[in-house]
Formats: C-alpha cells, sequence, structure tokens
C-alpha cells in the first residue's frame, strides 16, 4: 500500500469534515479561474474589436463614450455629426479611407448600421483582419442588407430572404414597414466582435425607413395615440417625428445608389497614410468650427478605459485571491483539529514501522490530495461556470468566453494554489512528526 | 535473542532514573511473561525494545543487533523488519479494512515483504489465512473496523503483528480488554501463531494470573534497580 493510498483512505474516512474542505476550495478556484477568464477575455474581446483605424469621429462627447457607442453599440450617441462636415474632412491631406455610420435603429434587438461600400472595405478587426463574406456579397443598392453572423445564425436567416428593418433602439420596434423590405445578399464571417450582431444597411435604406411616406404614417398613429397621453410608445414616436421632419427625401432614387442624401451620420472612422496625418487632422477636428466634434483615437482610448477598470480589475483579483486563501486556510483548520485526535492511529503508524518521515509525507499527501482533488472540482465547476454564463455575457456585454483549454495562466495560478496548499500541508504535518518523535509507539490520547 | 545488560534509562528532564536493569536474556522462542503495576517502567521497557527510545546507559541487543549503535532511521527500520506490535485496544486504524490492517504489518519493511515472497505468498493471501488461523472468516475480513468486537480486533492486530514471520512479539496488555474466555482463547492462538513462526513473544500484563500460561514469568519490580 503506498502512503498516498493510505492518505486517500485517511481523508475519506473523515469524509464530512474533508469534503466541507473541498467544497471551499473548490469554489475558491472556481471564482478565480471564472474572474480571470472573464478579465480576460473581456480585456481580449475589448482590444481586437477594432484595429487599423486611427481615428473615429463623432459628435463632441466624451472620449470612452464615442467609442463605446461607434464600436462596441453600448448607449447611445445624442447626437450625429452634419454630412457636410464628414465631406469636408474626409478631403482633408493624408486621408486614406474613411467609412461613415449611422446608427441607432434596430432590427429584432440586433443594432442596423448604416454605411457605404468602404465598409467591407476598410474595416478592419483583431489582428487587422478585413472583415470576410461567409457568403454572399455586399450590399449594392438600398434594398438590399448584409448581416453578422450572429443575426443570420439566431434569426435564421439566409441569402435571398426579404426582412423588413424597423427603427429605434430595443427588441420591440413600434413601425414595420412592409413596404421597405430589404433582401439579404450577404452573411459575414464571425468576427467575435459587435459586428456579428449587426445589421449592415446601406446609409440611403436608413434614409428610406424615415422617409415621408413614413413619416405621415407616424402622424396620423400619434394622433390615434393622443388620448393616452405620455405612455411609452408615444414619447418614442415623439423623438422621432423630429427627425421625419427633417427626412423630407423622396424614395425614387436611382438603384445602385448607397449613400442618398444623408443629413447626418452617427459618427465615422478613419484611416490615414502616416500618423502624422492623424495627429494633424485630429487638432483640426477638435477645433472644427462648423460644428463641435470629437476625434479619438481607438487603441488610445481603449487604453483608457482599460486604466479606469484597472483598480476594478486588482481589486477582483485580490479578492477572489483571499478567498483561495481563506479555503485553505480552512483546510489548515481542519487538517489540525483532527491531527490531536490522530495521535493514536500516528503511534499505530509508528509500531508497524513507518518512520517519522513517512507520517510527515502522509500528512502532507493528504494537504496534496485535498488541494489536488478541490482544484479538479474548481475546475469543473469553472467549466460549468462559464457554459452557464457565456449566454449571459454574451447577451448582455457582449464579451464572448471561449470554452478553451485552461491557459497557461490559469495553470499558473492552480499551481500557486497546489504549492500553497502543500505549504499549508506541511504545518500539521510537521506538528504529526513531532508528535511521532516524542509518542513513538505510546498511544496518547 | 535478546540481551540487556547494564542497562540505565531516564526520561529527559528527570533526574531519577525510570528503569536500571542489570541482565536480562531471553531465548529465541522462548515466550515470557513480564508483569508489573502500572508505573513499574513496563511501557519504558517495551519503547526500549522497539527501538522508540535509546537507553542512556548500558545495551540492548536483538538478533545480535546493539541498538543503541544504530541511528534513528536504522532503529525504525530494524522495528519494521523483526519486531511485531500488539496494543491494548484500539490497535487498528479506522479507515482500513480488517483485511488492509493486516497488510499494513509488512507495509514498511522490504523484509517482510521479501519473506513472503520465499513462501511464494502474496500479502493478500497471507492476511486472509492469518486472519483465517485466529478465527476470522472471509465475511469479518472486509467488514469495516468499528463493527468488529474488540477480541475480533485483537485478532487482527495479532494477525498483523504475525505477518511477514518478524521474530520478536510484543504484546503490551493486550487481553486486558477481554474477558476471560476470550483472554485465553487468544493467548492460545497467540502461541499457536508464535510456535508455527519460531517467534519470541514478551507479552506484558498487570494480571498474574496469566503467568502460568507461559515458558517463563518475570516481575519488572524484581528486575528493575530503579525502583527498589
Amino acid at each position: 500500500m503506498k502512503l498516498m493510498t493510505l492518505a486517500f483512505k485517511s481523508i475519506s474516512n473523515r469524509r464530512a469534515s474533508v469534503l466541507l474542505t473541498l467544497f471551499t476550495i473548490a469554489i475558491s478556484v472556481m471564482l478565480l479561474l471564472s474572474i480571470e477568464r472573464v478579465r480576460q477575455e473581456a480585456k481580449q474581446s475589448f482590444s481586437s474589436t477594432i484595429s487599423g483605424t486611427d481615428l473615429i469621429v463623432g459628435a463632441r462627447t466624451g472620449d470612452i463614450q464615442l467609442l463605446l457607442s461607434s464600436v462596441f453599440r453600448i448607449g447611445h450617441a445624442n447626437n450625429g455629426l452634419s454630412w457636410q462636415s464628414y465631406q469636408y474632412i474626409k478631403q482633408q491631406k493624408g486621408v486614406a479611407w474613411s467609412i461613415p455610420i449611422s446608427l441607432g435603429d434596430s432590427h429584432r434587438g440586433f443594432s442596423v448600421l448604416g454605411s457605404d461600400g468602404s465598409y467591407f472595405k476598410y474595416y478592419r478587426y483583431g489582428n487587422k483582419q478585413n472583415l470576410a463574406f461567409s457568403q454572399g456579397r455586399p450590399f449594392h443598392n438600398a434594398r438590399e442588407v448584409v448581416l453578422g453572423s450572429e443575426v443570420a445564425k439566431q434569426l435564421h436567416y439566409h441569402l435571398g430572404q426579404k426582412i423588413i428593418v424597423a427603427h429605434g433602439m430595443g427588441n420591440t420596434s413600434f413601425h414595420h414597414h412592409d413596404d421597405n423590405p430589404l433582401i439579404v445578399t450577404g452573411i459575414l464571417a464571425p468576427t467575435g466582435t459587435p459586428v456579428d450582431k449587426t445589421v449592415h444597411v446601406p446609409l440611403k435604406a436608413i434614409e428610406l425607413m424615415h422617409g415621408p411616406k413614413h413619416g405621415s404614417a407616424q402622424i396620423m398613429r400619434k394622433k390615434s395615440n393622443s388620448d393616452a397621453q405620455h405612455d411609452h410608445e408615444h414619447e418614442h414616436e415623439h423623438e422621432h417625428e423630429h427627425e421625419h421632419d427633417k427626412h423630407h427625401e423622396v424614395i425614387d432614387s436611382q438603384l445602385g445608389d448607397l449613400i442618398g442624401q444623408p443629413k447626418q451620420i452617427t459618427a465615422f472612422l478613419m484611416g490615414f497614410d502616416s500618423p502624422l496625418y492623424t495627429l494633424q487632422v485630429r487638432r483640426n477636428i477638435n477645433i472644427y468650427k462648423p460644428e463641435a466634434l470629437s476625434a479619438i483615437m481607438p487603441g488610445v482610448t481603449l487604453r483608457e478605459l482599460w486604466g479606469m477598470l484597472d483598480i476594478i480589475e486588482k481589486i477582483l483579483l485580490l479578492f477572489s485571491a483571499v478567498v483561495v486563501l481563506i479555503s485553505l486556510l480552512g483546510m489548515l483548520t481542519t487538517l489540525l483539529s483532527s491531527l490531536s485526535q490522530r495521535r493514536r492511529e500516528l503511534a499505530i503508524l509508528r509500531s508497524v514501522g513507518a518512520r517519522p518521515r513517512h507520517i510527515f509525507t502522509l500528512m502532507v499527501s493528504e494537504a496534496v490530495l485535498i488541494t489536488t482533488i478541490g482544484c479538479a472540482i474548481g475546475v469543473a465547476m469553472f467549466y460549468m461556470a462559464i457554459l452557464i454564463g457565456k449566454g449571459i455575457l454574451q447577451a448582455h456585454f457582449g464579451i464572448s468566453i471561449s470554452i478553451s483549454m485552461l491557459s497557461n495562466y490559469e495553470l499558473v495560478l492552480l499551481s500557486v494554489i497546489m504549492v500553497s496548499g502543500t505549504l499549508m500541508g506541511a504545518i500539521p504535518a510537521v506538528r504529526a512528526y513531532f508528535y511521532s518523535l516524542n509518542d513513538g509507539m505510546s498511544i496518547k490520547v | 535473542m535478546i540481551q540487556i545488560s547494564d542497562l540505565n534509562f531516564s526520561w529527559p528532564g528527570q533526574s531519577k532514573p525510570t528503569l536500571i536493569i542489570d541482565e536480562l536474556n531471553i531465548e529465541k522462542g522462548e515466550k515470557l511473561f513480564l508483569h508489573g503495576p502500572s508505573g513499574s517502567g513496563k511501557s519504558t521497557l517495551l519503547s526500549l525494545l522497539a527501538g522508540i527510545q535509546t537507553a542512556q546507559k548500558g545495551s540492548i541487543s536483538i538478533l545480535n543487533e546493539n541498538l543503541a549503535k544504530l541511528n534513528d532511521a536504522k532503529r525504525d527500520k530494524f522495528r519494521a523488519d523483526h519486531i511485531g506490535t500488539i496494543f491494548q485496544n484500539f490497535n487498528l486504524l479506522p479507515y482500513l479494512s480488517p483485511l488492509e490492517n493486516v497488510m499494513l504489518g509488512c507495509n514498511f519493511s522490504r523484509r517482510r515483504q521479501a519473506n513472503l515472497k520465499t513462501q511464494g505468498i502474496c500479502a493478500r493471501k497471507k492476511a486472509c489465512i492469518l486472519l483465517e488461523e485466529l478465527g476470522l472468516d472471509t465475511s469479518c475480513q472486509n467488514r469495516a473496523v468499528s463493527e468488529l468486537s474488540i477480541g475480533q480486533q485483537q485478532r487482527v492486530a495479532a494477525a498483523r503483528a504475525f505477518i511477514g514471520q518478524p521474530e520478536l512479539i510484543i504484546a503490551d496488555e493486550p487481553t486486558s480488554a477481554l474477558d476471560a474466555d476470550n483472554r485465553d482463547i487468544f493467548i492460545n492462538q497467540l502461541f499457536e501463531q508464535a510456535e508455527h513462526y519460531q517467534a519470541t513473544i514478551i507479552f506484558v500484563s498487570h494480571d498474574k494470573s496469566l503467568s502460568s500460561l507461559f515458558d517463563r514469568q518475570v516481575s519488572l519490580n524484581g528486575i528493575n534497580g530503579a525502583s527498589l
């Protein structure tokens, strides 16, 4: 019989207290791993959302707010910027490319992004990857739509399908334009970024959605609703009424036009030939007279965002480390308190020829076993937690958690726990060692 | 087998020696009854014999090996190899089955494992045989230790002491928790095994009525110079 087997049998004999100890260790390990995994994946998915873009320009607002609304579709950009400003700025020296984007509408809970063909050409994410199509092609006119992979998957849309895109944020759209169906011409390959959950339409289509025909319908509905004062629907429509007033465009635009005559867009992304131009244009935008604009460098703002979260990250890590420490101290308590009851056991082992070092090894093995099994259960619970939490995190925070093998970092965390557990186990082991030296075979209880 | 001469032992921190034995020789195969009231130094003598303690003066040789000359690790090894021990009661590890408790007897000794090997028998099989010879059938062998009676537990302890043929069996009041009938059965079984393996038995008890069963009896008070 190996000492390890003895240790195992010994701890399974003290099942009740050992199970509790195992459970606390498992929970603490799960907590630590989950927090670290979410933290890292969040950081990873945040920083890989956009790349290769030098400037994002929108109406004047906080840098982080602009980044969140334009790239992450979190929150709203309260104001847009005028199409004229966009036209003016994109002709500045050094501008390599630009992508206008218009946000604010949604389709069955997925945000709708209006842009032009440059979006598919220049938008890059992750490691400077371009968007790829898993099926179909970009839109060619105002009646066509390109779906993010997640949109197509969740709504079971396929190429050639006619869908109706309404406006307003949120799951329920109040206006269904049966007269404005769009044809799905392309589905993008998964990117792991908010692009997956975006419905891409030409700017012109956005304009059409808010067209005059629709506007008049609004007014009529508004009248019919006027009895019920200030209910949600009413307020919502009221907001949009102003927009519609501005967009008195005619629908009969020529095929192939993606842009139409928009008055406003939410923001635009720019790439430059050289970083020097980036700084120069940024300065010019920040002092641009006709309109109050903000220009942000996404990389810098992303770092700023993480800088703000850094302290929270550290506190979380500290907390989970403390929880692990407490669980190990719990194990120490259990082992130490059982030790005095086990002096007889030690004497018996001594009488059959176990040496003090065997006693020491036995006691350490128990701690190692408890920690190992605790870690193993913790890892299992961790995978269960991310399986369960995955959907929630994706839906609410846009953080995609991969169910992957343990990373090196996580393995290091586990080994730190194992080593600490072993060191903790050495404390009762040393006591047992001296007990067995002093007591010998004489049984003292 | 065992030669003790000019032994003088005192516990650390005590000025008065606990044990002074001028001479005590025990022959191979002898069944020695050692009696004395509590406090007469029985336990001390046993831990000296088992090599847990070493005497400050004098020598104890077992199988021509002077225990005082061995270091701690070697004495531990010597005990594991050559001495089987039976305690008063609660002899068994509660988390092992009776069978595993018996097998534990040769767990820490290469020599005792080798002895079994030369007989061409594995530890588990031997433990089974020993338990059966001592009157514990198969149904008892894998039960929880706590379900055994004290008499049965003591037989398991005896089997553990004998497995792998150690030359010396030290029994420290093994029958004090048994009733008279069980006590006699137990002692007879002990003797059968000892004769079978030609083992020497040192049986310690304060119950003088047992002494007639043994080859020789020694009163510790009689030989211990410290108690005079």
